[in-house]
């Protein structure tokens, strides 16, 4: 048990997943599962904070459905910006093929007025 | 919930993957990791459910911005100052009160178990019973519970009577105070 005083020096940056921070929340674990996630909530102010939040929601249920949506919307949010590159890229190349056979048309016209003229 | 196919890329990687194509998927990948301990802090200062949901879609839109900025090195950290920071502002918006704000430069660096430390392991146990001695006899009693006995808050709640607030904050202060001893102590050996 002495051995175990080494804890108190420790500092234990191992994360704690979602997964198991919910089934915490939910009071899902067994107790030496729980003791392990409070270790680490003890010192980690990040996850200690976010753990004193949690618990003030009322349906503690519904957190992994609350995260579900947020992800949702994050991924909206950070796909709309690489689609709209991506479209941006395409009207960018096709200006760019518009302009090269205008060019191309415009020499072709040029040649055979110079060379009806030249004839006549 | 989890991303699946990422879990095996660090934080760090995939900011340095960001920083190299500049595809937001990766943050979109990085900030789902914490999407609940957003959703947590956000609660505990805001005090409401709906505007701890917010103001977690806010702390993203942040971050995605800021990152696009500059270079992020311990990204935990500074995530949950960018949490903090909107937070501390909303409450100043909501009932004018002057917020701290934190900055780049007070971001702790994360911190690592203290390997010296844990090598003097005996006389550092030494040093702990006895400082352990020397904490109020509440603290004392959770701390020993906790790390001696491996319960949990709800057990130390039940063999206590104390509630799990006042459990965890014993802990919490416990922890530190023995923290403080032995430094004390150490200081002291150095000394003599």
């Amino acid at each position: 048990m002495r051995e175990n005083l080494k804890d108190i020096l420790s500092h234990l940056t191992t994360d704690i997943d979602q997964e198991t921070l919910l089934l915490y929340l939910q009071d899902k674990l067994p107790e030496d599962k729980k003791h392990e996630v409070e270790k680490k909530l003890v010192d980690s102010e990040f996850a200690g904070d976010a753990m004193e939040g949690l618990q003030q929601f009322s349906d503690k249920h519904q957190l992994s459905y609350t995260v579900e949506m947020l992800n949702r919307d994050l991924k909206k949010k950070t796909e709309k910006k690489k689609q709209r590159r991506q479209k941006l890229v395409l009207k960018d190349q096709s200006w760019l093929y518009l302009a090269i056979f205008i060019l191309l048309l415009l020499i072709v016209i040029s040649y055979l007025i110079i060379h009806r003229m030249l004839q006549s | 919930m989890t991303t699946g196919k990422y879990d095996h890329i660090t934080d760090q990687e995939l900011l340095e993957k960001f920083y190299a194509d500049r595809n937001n998927e990766w943050l979109g990948i990085l900030l789902q990791r914490y999407t609940l301990l957003l959703l947590g802090v956000c609660m505990k200062y805001l005090k409401n459910e709906e505007e701890a949901k917010d103001g977690v879609q806010q702390v993203f839109l942040k971050a995605i911005q800021e990152l696009q900025k500059y270079k992020v090195e311990y990204f935990k950290s500074w995530l949950y100052m960018v949490a903090k920071n909107h937070c501390l502002m909303k409450l100043r918006d909501k009932h004018g009160k002057i917020a701290t704000e934190l900055n780049n430069e007070t971001i702790p660096a994360p911190e690592e178990t203290d390997k010296k430390k844990l090598q003097q392991t005996d006389h550092t146990l030494d040093l702990m019973e006895s400082s352990l001695q020397e904490l109020n006899t509440e603290q004392q009693q959770c701390v020993t519970l906790f790390y001696l006995q491996k319960k949990s808050y709800s057990e130390i709640s039940e063999a206590t009577g104390f509630s799990m607030m006042q459990v965890k904050s014993y802990i919490q202060n416990g922890k530190r105070n023995l923290k403080i001893l032995i430094e004390k102590k150490l200081k002291e050996e150095m000394n003599q």
